[in-house]
């Protein structure tokens, strides 16, 4: 079955937290976006989700870090932050799915960890909170580490990701694909409040085109020089690379300075 | 302009920058234990194996020294939230203005 639904977005809490304190154009054209991908979403009757995700020292410390970790629970809550503005919910998981995922990655040289309970944060939440407001079907999330160095690189992202479109490819269910993190910006750290529309410009272009190449080039170096959040667009690589070089469209890009964060939502073709 | 990203500090994390993080974590996320820190911040982080300069930015909540030492921001800024600091006052202390 092809893959029905994809799309990145960002998930900068400021979103719903502090949402008025965005220009009212600014945050109309992104709550639009968000509009525009859940009916897309409504519309692709996609049966389950792999959302790639990252995370915010919630679930993982330093005591143990992993590059990737897939989630094999059959429940999820969240949000862990109550100041967020989003109602806590319970998300239903796929064990399945998530079993059929890992056995897959480790057939082909990619070994993410994986856990039985996890907790989501805003990075998870708050894309569902827009794009599947009822919580209504099942999730398998991927995380990435995004906090503690070293990162995985792109091009082992992009590797992860080229797993995740081959089952959900072979699956017979429906099955979307979600990114969240990033754009540039730089939370709790010294260039909080600087956004590089430039950095962003150029992301979005190699993912529009769905190039692969250009995107598994990119350094760990580039992506910290755009701020620390930025390592958050790992998972939009990987979504490039389960896409397989399927073209997408920006459906919106927004530098929101009192949120401190390059805002973007893409696209990729939906499946008929 | 765009500032210096901090060096080896907050890359390399020794034993008691990890016990400082640590630290830092259980009173983001664990109500007793941000209970209990907010009551004595000094025997709270006598459970905890920091070097002296750590133990006393710690106490002191001297907000600069520990981003220089390597904090992580998404630690850091949680932690001062916690302790009621505006943005610009975080943002003037680990840029040290």
């Amino acid at each position: 079955m092809p893959i029905t639904f994809a799309c990145a977005t960002s998930h900068a809490p400021g979103i719903t937290a502090w949402a008025e304190a965005a220009p009212a154009p600014q945050k109309d054209r992104i709550y639009g976006g968000f509009e525009r991908l859940r009916q897309a979403l409504d519309e692709s009757r996609t049966d389950t989700l792999i959302v790639l995700t990252s995370e915010h020292w919630t679930n993982f410390f330093l005591d143990h870090i992993g590059a990737f970790c897939i989630g094999r629970a059959e429940r999820y809550t969240g949000p862990v932050e109550p100041w967020l503005q989003i109602p806590r919910a319970e998300i239903k998981g796929d064990p399945a799915l998530a079993a059929e995922l890992l056995e897959t990655c480790y057939d082909n040289s990619v070994e993410p960890s994986f856990a039985y309970e996890l907790e989501f944060d805003h990075g998870t939440m708050l894309p569902l909170h827009f794009l599947m407001p009822r919580m209504d079907r099942p999730i398998v999330p991927v995380f990435f580490n995004t906090l503690a160095a070293p990162q995985p690189s792109p091009s082992r992202a992009l590797a992860l990701g080229r797993v995740v479109g081959e089952v959900a490819r072979r699956s017979q269910r429906r099955i979307g694909l979600i990114a969240t993190g990033g754009l540039s910006h730089d939370p709790g750290e010294r260039n909080h409040g600087i956004i590089d529309s430039d950095f962003d410009h150029r992301f979005m272009t190699a993912m529009a085109q769905g190039n692969c190449e250009a995107l598994g080039r990119y350094q760990r170096s580039e992506l910290a020089a755009a701020g620390a959040g930025a390592f958050e667009l790992l998972s939009w690589i990987a979504l490039a690379g389960a896409l397989d070089g399927r073209k997408g469209e920006v459906v919106v890009y927004e530098p929101v300075k009192p949120w401190a964060t390059g805002v973007g939502m893409m696209t990729f073709g939906l499946a008929a | 302009m765009r500032l210096r990203l901090r060096g080896g500090a907050a890359k390399m994390v020794h034993m008691s920058l990890y016990a400082l993080q640590k630290l830092i974590r259980d009173v983001n996320r664990k109500p007793a234990c941000r209970e209990a820190f907010f009551q004595s911040a000094e025997k709270f982080a006598a459970g905890y194996d920091l070097a002296q300069p750590e133990r006393e930015a710690l106490i002191k909540r001297d907000v600069g020294a520990l981003y220089a030492m390597g904090v992580h921001g998404l630690l850091l800024r949680p932690f001062t939230l916690l302790h009621k600091m505006p943005e610009p006052d975080y943002l003037k202390a680990i840029r040290g203005e």
